[in-house]
This record gives structure tokens, sequence and C-alpha cells, in this order.
């Protein structure tokens, strides 16, 4: 593993460099009214590394909330369609959280599944992740629970963690190594070990994780599908689809053909999410999940049994959005303890 | 049918106009039977009532390429089915300080009331109409310091820009 | 907060009700809870933290809550609007709840933080409140504390947005709007937003654009505020609820003041005052109408 650093300053002029040859780049920027947010920044100063979640996660870049399919026009007796692009400039990601970038990683594997996803796979292979190593966990985050935390490297191309006047830089993937190559004279050579050791250390802390890692919660969830449990723990959802929205592992998405005028329109994805109400409804009015606490049912069940039973890892980051923007007070890391005292209690007892 | 638009041509403003059919309507065609000139970028849209108008027509006509909106109907008091125009008056009322609220100019809409025997009033609204939206500029681009285009539809905020040369 | 307690659980025990809706505490703050063991009604706390209007759980179409029995919601005054809202818009037989009004001052604007009341943590709507005793309730407990902080965030922003110029004021909301993924968070927290088929669900015609680009949230903003207009009881969930944070609330609110100023009408509890939008009067304002 190749080590390097990279001062403030060269840091600075990195982006500098990027924005100049037209590479755009991405970074946690505050909005107007002061939350974090992923967006373009044209210099370094414009951005807030290490400090905190943005609201939405990296998802949004590589599956937009909307996104053109293709269009179509009516060319005399016939329909002519115009693809978009599946190739996309140059882009920089710099500053995503661990828990980001590695669900960016989960959602390869579903996106090369049936088939595979073109404008997906167009933006991940334009796109360098760059993480900073995080050291703002709260209450709600439990990434050591999903194997991730906050020098976690899945899914990042490098990972920068703190130093005195810049960061070390830990090369991850042949892409990272590429860019630093590219980028050589931005970077300085390897760090003190000690040093990195040291920064890692206070990152990791002597925490404890609110929720312990999930493989009993994984196998109670095959059994239980009509446990009584559902109905109580989903009580107080909306069904408002905010959990999904701001989830970095979320990824459902509707279909639409919108007209633009008589003769020319788009066919578009858009997101979409099992929590509403509609979602399951069929063209006959039949609701396979007509109430929400099998909807909620299916949301913990996508992301501890089936995706993990289908593609062998969790379809969750432990990132804690979900339970921050729920309106209602839902906190997965709760339902999640709660399964797994449920799964190491005795057997027995009726339902 | 209003002059094309291209190169040479200046501006000519597309309107929609909904108005109700046993005023308005009747207005309109009594300034077409009187032979009265008038600028003939409106498209009139036929409803029972103002009462029927949802501000979703309004919204559409936009989103479709209309650059101006008349809403007119019957004057309160006189219509057809007693109560409509009352309440679409509080419905409008509604919409135009929420439009203007979100930063439509005001002068891209156009309230009013014409009866079935106003047809030099209908004259008027439209030409007044045609000349205020005429002065704003097209809804979909901004000459000058117009206001910016009704929404682009891509690349969303939160997403990476498509390349150049995306359908849309 | 004992006065609360020990009416739950004597409502409960005595099956006056099976459910008592109340507050709790969680593992991150308050949150709704679901009461039916008369034992547990000791859990129901009430103070500045309970920001969350529980009347959307009243909603039939929450199946699952329903089938708990028959409910006591425990209401602030602006929530109590809420009941208000859904008994005269026949959502709701007043006799099918039992509301327990909770005397109130004020609220933090967020739950999940861990300050405490002020100027500066207050939500937008309580500065100013006229309903800190609920009037629709069948009982009503506690103290009333001191009224909230007494300084107007909300209807400044909304002077300062209304004398920016058009143009600028568009930009603005093409921003705001702009984030909007349309997950309708937004709709399914409000507790007046009960239509069972949504009209931006429809599809056949398609009215209002269900894609998040800005042309599609547009549609779908100015229709919900729309269809609020006069029907908002300002509880503020909408905004708490957009996970991108949209200041809904000045939408809402700027209605709010059109229908105060223009048809004389505030929210209220009271089921029998009508809603501004079924309503009319023969000398409504009509200056902007040619």
């Amino acid at each position: 593993m190749n080590a390097r650093t990279i001062t403030h300053a060269q840091l600075a002029a990195l982006v500098t460099d990027l924005v100049a040859a037209g590479t755009a780049v991405t970074a946690p920027a505050r909005a107007a009214d002061g939350r974090l947010d992923y967006r373009h920044v044209a210099r370094l100063e414009d951005a807030v590394l290490g400090g905190g979640l943005p609201r939405l996660s990296l998802k949004a870049l590589f599956l937009p909330p909307t996104e053109p399919l293709f269009s179509f026009r009516l060319s005399g007796p016939d329909v002519a369609i115009d693809s978009v692009p599946t190739s996309f400039p140059p882009h920089v990601v710099l500053g995503a959280v661990p828990c980001d970038a590695a669900g960016v990683q989960a959602l390869d594997k579903v996106m090369d599944w049936d088939y595979r996803d073109e404008l997906w796979f167009g933006r991940r292979e334009a796109t360098t992740i760059v993480s900073v190593a995080c050291s703002s966990r709260d209450e709600a985050c439990f990434c050591g629970a999903t194997g991730g935390g906050p020098t976690a490297t899945r899914g990042a191309d490098l990972l920068l963690v703190p130093l005195e006047g810049g960061f070390a830089v830990e090369v991850v993937t042949p892409k990272g190594e590429a860019f630093v190559a590219v980028h050589e004279e931005r970077f300085g050579s390897a760090p003190n070990e000690a040093d990195v050791a040291r920064s890692r250390a206070t990152l990791t802390g002597s925490r404890v994780e609110p929720v312990a890692p999930l493989a009993p919660v994984t196998a109670w969830l095959a059994d239980h599908f009509e446990d009584p449990l559902w109905a109580d723990v989903a009580l107080r959802c909306h069904g408002c689809g905010a959990c999904a929205s701001v989830c970095p592992t979320c990824h459902c998405f509707d279909i639409v053909d919108e007209p633009e005028g008589v003769t020319h329109g788009t066919r578009r994805r858009n997101w979409d999410t099992c929590q509403a109400g509609r979602f399951t409804l069929h063209a006959s009015g039949h609701n396979p999940r007509a109430d929400q606490h099998v909807r909620f049912r299916q949301r913990v069940m996508h992301k501890f049994s089936i995706y993990p039973a289908r593609f062998g890892e969790l379809l969750c980051t432990g990132c804690g959005r979900c339970s921050r923007a729920c309106p209602g007070g839902m906190d997965l890391p709760e339902v999640l303890r709660t399964i797994a005292e449920r799964a190491a209690a005795p057997a027995g007892g009726a339902a | 049918m209003h002059a094309t638009l291209d190169k040479e041509s200046p501006f000519e403003p597309r309107l929609t106009a909904f108005v109700c059919n046993w005023c308005t309507y009747t207005g309109a065609d009594l300034a077409g039977t009187s032979r009265l000139q008038m600028d003939a970028n409106v498209r009139i849209v036929r409803l029972p009532c103002t009462g029927r108008i949802d501000p979703l027509f309004i919204i559409k006509a936009f989103e479709r390429g209309a650059d101006g909106v008349i809403v007119s109907g019957c004057h309160p008091a006189d219509c057809h089915y007693t109560t409509g125009n009352y309440h679409a008056r509080r419905r409008f009322a509604f919409f135009k300080e929420l439009v203007e609220f979100l930063g439509l100019p005001e002068g891209r809409i156009t309230f009013s009331w014409v009866s079935a025997s106003e047809g030099q009033k209908w004259r008027e609204i439209v030409n007044d109409a045609t000349a205020r939206v005429r002065a704003l500029g097209p809804f979909a681009s901004y000459p000058g310091t117009a206001l910016p285009a009704f929404p682009a539809t891509d690349p969303h905020p939160n997403s990476i820009a498509t390349a150049k040369g995306a359908a849309r | 907060m004992r006065e609360l307690r020990d009416l739950a659980a004597k409502l409960l025990s005595e099956g006056t009700v099976q459910v008592v809706i109340g507050w709790e505490d969680g593992p991150r703050g308050v949150r709704p809870a679901f009461v039916t063991d008369p034992a547990a009604a000791r859990n129901l706390v009430f103070d500045e933290r309970c920001t969350q209007n529980l009347v959307p759980y009243l909603s039939p179409r929450r199946a699952h809550v329903a089938k708990l029995g028959r409910p006591a919601v425990v209401v602030k005054g602006c929530d109590a609007r809420a009941v208000a809202g859904l008994v005269r818009e026949t959502q709701l037989k007043r006799e099918d709840v039992v509301v327990i009004g909770v005397r109130c001052g004020g609220v933090v604007a967020d739950p999940s933080s861990l300050e405490a009341l002020s100027p500066a943590t207050v939500a937008d709507r309580c500065p100013g409140c006229t309903a800190r005793e609920p009037h629709l309730a069948d009982h009503v407990v506690g103290e009333l504390p001191p009224p909230p902080p007494a300084e107007s965030r909300r209807d400044a922003r909304i002077a300062e947005l209304e004398a920016m110029a058009p143009q600028a004021r568009w930009t603005f909301w093409q921003e705001e709007l702009g984030r909007c993924v349309r997950c309708h968070a937004c709709r399914e927290a409000c507790p007046m937003c009960f239509c069972e088929r949504c009209v931006a669900d429809k599809t056949q015609p398609q009215w209002v654009e269900s894609s998040p680009h800005p042309r599609g949230n547009f549609a779908w903003h100015v229709t919900r505020a729309l269809h609020q207009a006069g029907r908002c009881i300002d509880c503020g969930e909408c905004e708490r609820a957009c996970p991108v944070g949209i200041p809904l609330g000045l939408l809402n609110r700027k209605l709010a003041q059109v229908a105060s100023e223009q048809f004389g009408h505030v929210p209220t509890d009271d089921p029998a005052v009508p809603s501004p939008v079924g309503a009319f009067k023969k000398d409504d304002p009509q200056e902007f109408i040619l």
C-alpha cells in the first residue's frame, strides 16, 4: 500500500488545478441554511472536510434524483429515440465520508446484477472518490456494525487521514494511484507512521458501538417474516420516504414518460421508495404491502437479509441518516438492537 | 395564427386564456362577430365556469410554452352556476399571491371579469395582456434582465452534470 | 406530567380508550408513544421537546395504528387545530377520539437537539402563540408555562423576501425548491393532507409531473401550498420532515397571511368555524381582477 502526504496548501492548489482543467470537484459545503450538502466547489476553502455528514449521501451523484434515459420524438410515421450519453466528464469527490463511499460500492453489485446499468457505471468510471476520515460520529451512527468505521476505505480511491498541516494519503485503488501519478507534484512523500497511527486512534477512540455486528440480525430476519415485532416497531412510521431519500444505499426508482410537447418527450427515472403507500399498488388495485408495518419490514429485510443473501453484503453502511431524518422518531439502531435481543433470547413463547 | 418565431421576427408572445363559457367566451365571440381588431396571440380554452379552473391549468400552460395566461369569467353575482366565480375569486387570490411570492413577475397572469356583452372589454384585456407579456419577454429565456428561464429540467443540483450534448 | 400520566392510565384501565398516543423519551430524544398498557402510561412526557404533531396518527390510512383501538391523543394548542380541521372536513368524528390537551409554553424546532428552549431554538410558529391552552379537548392538563420567546423570525423573513425584486425571489425559490427529491415527506407528515389519492399521484392525466426536476417541483409545491391555503394548521411538520431543508413553512405562512388579511381567517381549533376555501363573501377583495 502506497502512502503519501498532502499539505493543506497543496490540496487547495490541487483543487484549483482540477477545476482549471475542467474536472468538476464535489465536496461537502455549506448550503444557505448552514447545513452541509455535497456541492460543486471551485476552491478548497468552500469545502468543509471532516465536518460531519452532508444532508444527502453520495448516491445522488451516481443515481440522480431524476435522470433522463432517452428522448423520443415523432419522426414522420415513426418514433425516433435519442439516447443519452453513457460516458461522463471527469469528476472528483473530495471529502466523501467513509460511510457514503461504502454505500456507493455496495450499490455496484445490484447495478451490475440483472443488467449492467450503463449510466451508473458511466458515472462511476468518470469519478474519483477521495474520502476523508470521519471525526463526527453521534448516537445515530453505527458504521462499526456494518463493517465500516471512521477510517474505512471501502468505496474510496484515496483516503485522507488528518495530520498536522495536512493529510496522510492512503492509496486504496489503482484509480487512486493513477490520480496521484497525474498530480504527482501536489503530493509529498510517505508520512510518519506513528503520526498516522495516532491520528487514526483519535478518530476511532473508545466509542461503544450502539449496535453489535449484524450476523444474528440477518439470521433472525430469515425466519421471522410474520413476527408481531413488525406491528410494534413501525407504529410511528409515516411512510414518508425521508429515510430512503437520505440513505446511501436505497436505490429504487420509478420510470416515467414525460411529454414535453405534442411531438416529443423524455423517459426518465426518478427516485422512489418502498415506504410509499402506492409503491406496490398493482394495476388490479391489489396492494400486497398495504400497511406501513409491512412496508417497514420490507425495508429492514432488504437491507439486512435479502441483499446479503443475494450479494453477500449488507445494504446499509450505518450512517444513521435515516434515524436523524425521520420526522416520526423511528430509530434503526434501536430496531436492530431489539431484533438482536430477540435473536439472543431462548426460543419459545407465544407470538 | 400568430407570427412564427424566427431570427428575423421580433418576439411574439403566446398567451393561453382560460375563460368561462357563459360570459367571457360569449363576450369574446361578440368581439369576433363585431369584427373588432385585436392582437392574435391568444388561444382560448373554454370551461363551463371559472370555478372549474384549477391553478394547475395555469401552471401547465406555462410548462407547455405559454408566455402569459389570461383567466376570465362572469362578474360576481352573474355566474351561470350562481357561486362558481366566488369560489374562483378566493382561489385565484391565493394563487396569485403564492406565485408572486415565488418570484413570478406580475404581468404574466391577467385575471378579469368580462361579461357576454363586453366584446370591447375583451379586446382591451387581450391587447393589454399581450403588450405586457411582449414587454416581459419569453417565459423560457431571459433577454436582458428578465426572469430566469422557467426551470430547466436537468441537471438536478445534486447530480453530476451530464456531458455536453446530452438529450435534455 | 403526573396529571397526564394518571389521566392516561385511568382512560386505559377504565376501557374508555385502548391506546393513548402521546410522547415518550426515545434513544435520541422525544418521540411518539402508543401506550396500550396502563402501567406504561408512566412513560408519557410533555415538555418543550414535544414538537411533533401526533394528529396524523389518527388518519384512517394508518391502519396499523387504527387496529390498536379507540384512541386518545395528546395535543398542544396548535395540534388541536388539526383535530378541528379533520372534524370540520368530515375526516374524523369528534366522538371517535378522546382529546387530551396540554398547556404549552413553546417547543423547540429540533427535538433531537439537546438545547433548551430559547429565542434561537424555538420553533418558528411559537412566537406570538394565542393557543397555549387548547380549547378543543376533553381534558386539559398541566400548568401553563411562561409564554414562548416573542420574536418571530418567520414573518421577518417573508417581509425580506417580498422586498426583493421578483427575479431575485425567483432565484431564491428555484434554489430551494431545486433540492426537492419528491419524497413527499411533507405530505405524509401533514395532518391535513389526507387525500386517499393525491393529485400528484394521478397519472391519467398527469397534472403534476412526478420528476424531481425544477419544473416538476415547482408544480408540486405550488399545488400543495394551494391545497393547504386556509387549511394549514401551522404545526410545522412539513418543514421538519423535509430531508433537504426546504423552508416550506414560509409558503404556508405566506398563504395564512393572505387568508387573514383578505378573508379574515386564522387557524382555529373550533371546528364550527368554516374553512376560507369552501366559503366566500360577496364582497371578497378583487382589486387584482380587471
